[in-house]
């Protein structure tokens, strides 16, 4: 339920709660651009109380579903 | 005399930093301004690992002092340009143009204190996770590449959002400048405009006369479009680009093609043509060049003046 919790924060970041958004969607989709996406990450974060790496390039919402679906395990 | 927590934490006498500016901070100018009692930094801009080892060498035999590295984190070299900042035990590594994530580590357990520069209070907290030793909060009245903050509301944001220290750049020109940045929040300041002036700087004399004539308002931004908005000098080069960039049928990579070495053109050809002189908007208040010797003592000795005047509106 990693991605339900992300659209929720992710409706909430862009304050628009019929925001469609999919594993697939990618950050540019949702018009986010790479300051938004550290700030949005770090909510995620902070919400999942873990930490993710942020090496390589986090292109959809997938991957950071991914990445945190991995951290807590 | 200005000192501040930074001037310990680098091993510096003064808190400033000169700024790496692609094809002009090199190995002279960053010996120059650490002799001085700033530190200098070379910028690796999109060199290879070779010519960075050349200049840090360089750089060595010209000053006992720390000095720094900046790191475009877009390089193609940027993986081995990582390896040789270890290899030779540079002190401080900046970086720009991305998440410096992946490297963070690696020099942190070389020993090497990393200060990313930061657009926003987001980048700043990661980077204070990461383990950056201090962050460079940088506005965009700044030369080259810049965000969307000015320094005036960026600054305290980000003292607010970090507990790590905090150097202001963008906009900063002079002692005011500095005293400022200082009452915003931050310990220190990075200042590039300023020290393309200096006779140590190796640029083209054109580049430098350009400078000293700009107006407060003969800076402008291009390549908002291709997403990576550079502040310079208007020219002809800077205003054909944004006449291009603002024509839709421009396609990007044909803009991309267009800046392509725009920089080099400017600092070592100084061609108003085909160069791209990046300047910050404080370009404005620079009327001479002058040692880089003078420039820091002019700016320590401004900076101390300002702020022990400040209290004269305290009643």
């Amino acid at each position: 339920m990693v991605l339900e919790k992300v659209v929720e924060i992710l409706r909430n970041y862009k304050d628009e709660q019929d925001l469609e958004v999919t594993m697939a969607s990618t950050f540019e989709e949702l018009e986010l651009d790479s300051l938004d996406t550290v700030e949005l990450v770090m909510e995620i974060e902070e919400a999942f109380d873990t930490s993710i790496e942020m090496d390589g390039e986090l292109q959809t919402i997938g991957d950071v579903v991914t990445l945190i679906e991995k951290a807590i395990a | 005399m200005i000192k501040t927590p930074l001037c310990d934490l680098l091993n510096i006498e003064f808190p400033i930093l000169q700024g790496g500016m692609a094809w002009i901070s090199d190995a002279q100018l960053a010996a120059a301004v650490s002799n001085a009692g700033g530190l200098g930094i070379i910028s690796s801009m999109n060199a290879d690992e070779n010519w960075l080892r050349n200049e840090i060498h360089k750089a060595k035999s010209l000053t006992d002092k720390p000095f720094g590295v900046n790191v475009m984190l877009m390089n193609p070299h940027v993986d081995k340009i990582a390896q040789v900042l270890i290899d030779e035990q540079v002190p401080v590594v900046t970086t720009g143009a991305g998440n410096p994530g992946k490297f963070m580590k690696l020099w942190i357990e070389a020993g090497i204190k990393v200060i990313p520069v930061v657009p926003s209070t987001g980048l700043a907290r990661f980077s204070e996770r990461a383990g950056a030793t201090a962050v460079i909060a940088e506005g965009g009245e700044s030369g080259g590449h810049v965000g969307e903050m000015s320094t005036m509301p960026l600054i305290p944001q980000v003292c607010d959002a970090v507990s790590i220290p905090v150097i202001a750049a963008g906009g900063i020109g002079d002692g005011r400048g500095i005293a400022a940045a200082l009452m915003l929040g931050a310990v220190g300041v990075q200042l590039g405009t300023r020290f393309l002036v200096a006779h140590e700087t190796n640029i083209h004399e054109n580049y430098k006369d350009k400078i000293i004539k700009a107006k407060d308002i003969d800076t402008t931004l291009s390549g908002r479009s291709l997403g990576h908005p550079v502040r310079s000098l208007k020219t002809t080069f800077s205003k054909d680009f944004i006449k291009a960039e603002n024509d839709p049928t421009t396609p990007p990579e044909v803009l991309e093609e267009y800046g392509r070495g725009a920089l080099r053109i400017a600092a070592q050809e100084g061609d108003s043509l085909k160069g791209c002189f990046m300047a910050g908007q404080i370009a404005g208040m620079i009327k001479k060049k002058q040692s880089v010797k003078e420039i820091i003592l002019t700016l320590a000795e401004e900076t101390e003046t300002v702020l022990k005047g400040g209290t004269q509106w305290v009643k």
